[in-house]
């Protein structure tokens, strides 16, 4: 019984063929794949990387000059801003100073 | 296999190799059969006995330099084979049972035998458990030796001696149990 149970076995699995087209479909599949890896040749495709690393670092330095030059901004807005004080402080001194001048003085009259 | 075609085997493989992509069509419709039939008896779906050969020949082209011989290649897609189907089925159990109906696809009745009796043991063999699928399907369908079977397999030889000896006894006692099927076998 166990000899004709495994020769029923070997006869019952028998090797299929798969359906028709399928060494096409598995050749259509493997090109389409080579495509999508292989649209660089190998020794350039350090090329998209260096260009990304260059977009990277452009805008990198493009906002490290921005804030820059903002802060420089900032900068000589509170020296203005500072100057103008010194300057109003200066004419306030001297627009007492004319004023005290050109009072009469108390002694005169008395 | 005659050593002119060993030979024309070999010559494929490292045309394949070389990335023509000719060759490498010769070397799938070389071992489709193969590849195929145990995804198919395996997984009992010939849609998805597709999707996993397809995915081995893919796998196949990826790794072509790894493949050091015709020998080494059958392994290779063997182990392959099993491993994604075993993957699928832990995956998806849904396929782990399945009806006594048999997919046409699956069907390869030989002259030989009792086209009721197959049919009836693949759909058996289909309900063993995945590992012990593997392993009937490599010496009943592969005609392969238990140690082959173990290295494919990656386990211990005894380990695959013992899933063939339930197996065997599984099936035996499961066609005892079905009113004609044990005369049937019998009587061939």
């Amino acid at each position: 019984m166990s000899a004709d149970l495994e020769k029923q076995l070997r006869a019952a699995l028998r090797a299929v063929e798969p359906p028709a087209g399928f060494a096409a479909r598995v050749s259509a599949r493997t090109q389409h794949g080579r495509w999508r890896r292989g649209w660089l040749p190998m020794q350039q495709r350090w090329v998209p990387t260096a260009l990304a690393a260059s977009v990277l670092a452009a805008l990198l330095l493009g906002y490290g000059w921005q804030t820059h030059r903002e802060r420089q901004g900032l900068q000589a807005r509170q020296q203005l801003i500072e100057a103008l004080r010194v300057t109003g402080q200066k004419l306030d001194l001297a627009y007492r100073g004319v004023q005290e001048a050109s009072r009469p003085s108390d002694d005169t009259g008395a | 296999m005659t050593d002119g075609g060993a030979c024309s085997v070999c010559d494929s493989l490292a045309r394949a190799r070389s990335g023509d992509a000719s060759a490498f069509t010769e070397l799938v419709q070389r071992h489709q059969r193969t590849v195929y039939s145990l995804a198919l008896r395996m997984l009992a779906d010939a849609h998805l006995a597709e999707d996993i050969a397809q995915e081995v020949f893919i796998r196949l082209h990826r790794k072509l330099t790894l493949v050091q011989s015709d020998t080494h290649l059958l392994f290779w897609l063997r182990q392959v084979t099993t491993r994604l189907a075993i993957d699928r089925l832990r995956r998806e159990p849904r396929h782990e049972l399945l009806p006594l109906r048999e997919d046409p696809g699956i069907a390869a009745e030989s002259a030989d035998g009792d086209p009721l009796l197959q049919r009836h043991l693949r759909a058996l063999i289909a309900q063993l458990p995945p590992p012990a699928r593997a392993v009937v399907l490599l010496r009943y369908q592969e005609d392969m030796d238990p140690a082959d079977i173990a290295a494919v397999l990656e386990m211990p030889v005894n380990t695959v001696k013992s899933h063939l000896k339930r197996s065997l006894a599984s099936l035996r006692e499961k066609l005892d149990g079905t009113p004609g099927m044990a005369a049937a076998a019998e009587r061939r």
